[in-house]
């Protein structure tokens, strides 16, 4: 397998210089520091933002770091497929300047504008954040038919076994969260990196015929992912936005 | 005045072929008859470790159209330059990769900087926009200092 890329700027003489410039390049896709090709690529996608009105337009993730290696070799073509010359996506990647008072242009990291028919192919750093992690600890008296309900789903006892009802919760899935378990512990690590969650037993509910808990814990905080791609575009009329992934 | 950048992306990665490609003529912001008039390039030997400022953001290149071309001419696989754009990493060029992206320079924290790894990288760069303020020589300076 092998992926290539190639790219030649051209001007004629008289354009933008009196010569003639042409510059030409075509690279292998390939691993970090490897020989060999990529394997992974989201397929060639479009993506149309539509918005209500101008005053509402926001931005979209487009890629999300999480999904993908670290400090890879990960690459990212974009294409503004506009007809129209003012009509720009701008391109973004997660960002903070702190001490800023925050606008799209701090909160996140510009790269620049792709303006109508212009495209970009660059490396992708994908350096994804923290995901937060907490714990549910089985205890104390549990019968069958009690229930522990989090994140929209309710799992049943099956049984009075503390180990057992963990396992049970730990075999469930979970729409925002994965699991695993040890004893009558259930670890829940969240999907996606987020700064925004802390549970507790207003969301990891227990109902019990008797004294059954599952006390809920925090053991890692989440953060933000650091360099997820977003794109918003310069008016609320639909855009479109073509794009392709190559990925480790 | 135009300049153009085309590009093909080729694939047999799937069972399908996946091909793409992609010229674009450099304009000025929202326009279609005015091209892109200005361009500033290099060859860089880049050592390993420091990281330097390939490009400086200028006032005058604010929500402009600007596009940069990064190409890391290393032949050795395992060597990499880190883009970073404001503080922020955008990605590794490794040893035969390109980039062209176009760059905003939204106030003068967003330099376009560069960090080799792995041994000195060679590194083709430019830069194609429009406006830019030169700096007045130094009267303290003689013409021919």
């Amino acid at each position: 397998m092998a992926i290539s890329a190639g790219i030649t700027l051209t001007s004629a003489a008289g354009d933008l210089t009196s010569n003639t410039l042409a510059l030409s390049s075509t690279s292998s896709l390939t691993k970090a520091g490897l020989a060999t090709p990529l394997t992974n690529t989201s397929g060639l996608a479009r993506k149309t933002t539509s918005y209500a009105s101008s005053g509402v337009i926001d931005t979209t993730v487009l890629f999300r770091a999480d999904d993908y290696t670290n400090n890879g070799a990960n690459k990212v073509y974009l294409k503004n497929i506009s007809a129209t010359a003012t009509e720009y996506f701008t391109v973004y990647l997660t960002g903070d300047r702190g001490g800023e008072t925050h606008t799209y242009a701090s909160s996140l990291i510009e790269i620049g504008r792709l303006y109508a028919g212009d495209w970009m192919f660059m490396p992708w750093n994908a350096t994804a954040g923290t995901k937060e992690a907490f714990t549910a600890t089985f205890a104390n008296t549990w019968a069958a038919g009690d229930t522990f309900t989090f994140d929209g789903v309710t799992v049943i006892a099956g049984g009075s076994g503390l180990n057992e009802n963990a396992a049970a919760v730990d075999a469930t899935q979970f729409p925002n969260w994965t699991t695993s378990v040890a004893s009558a512990v259930v670890t829940f690590t969240s999907r996606t990196s987020r700064a925004d969650l802390e549970i507790d037993s207003t969301e990891a509910v227990v109902v019990t015929a008797g004294d059954g808990t599952a006390a809920i814990a925090t053991t890692v905080e989440g953060t933000k992912s650091a360099s997820d791609i977003y794109i918003k575009p310069s008016v609320h009329t639909d855009m479109t936005m073509e794009h392709v992934l190559f990925y480790e | 005045m135009a300049t153009t950048a085309a590009m093909q992306l080729n694939s047999d990665l799937m069972t399908g072929v996946l091909s793409a490609s992609a010229s674009t003529t450099m304009m000025k912001a929202g326009t279609t008859a005015d091209g892109l008039d200005q361009m500033r390039m290099g060859y860089n030997k880049v050592p390993t470790g420091t990281s330097f400022d390939l490009l400086n953001a200028t006032a005058a290149g604010v929500d402009k159209a600007t596009k940069v071309y990064i190409c890391n001419e290393s032949t050795d696989e395992t060597y990499y330059v880190t883009i970073v754009i404001d503080a922020k990493t955008i990605g590794r060029l490794y040893g035969g990769d390109w980039m062209f992206i176009p760059w905003n320079q939204d106030d003068v924290t967003h330099d376009l900087e560069i960090t080799a790894t792995g041994g000195t990288n060679n590194i083709t760069w430019i830069c194609f926009h429009e406006g830019e303020t030169l700096t007045t020589q130094d009267a303290s300076l003689g013409a021919s200092d």
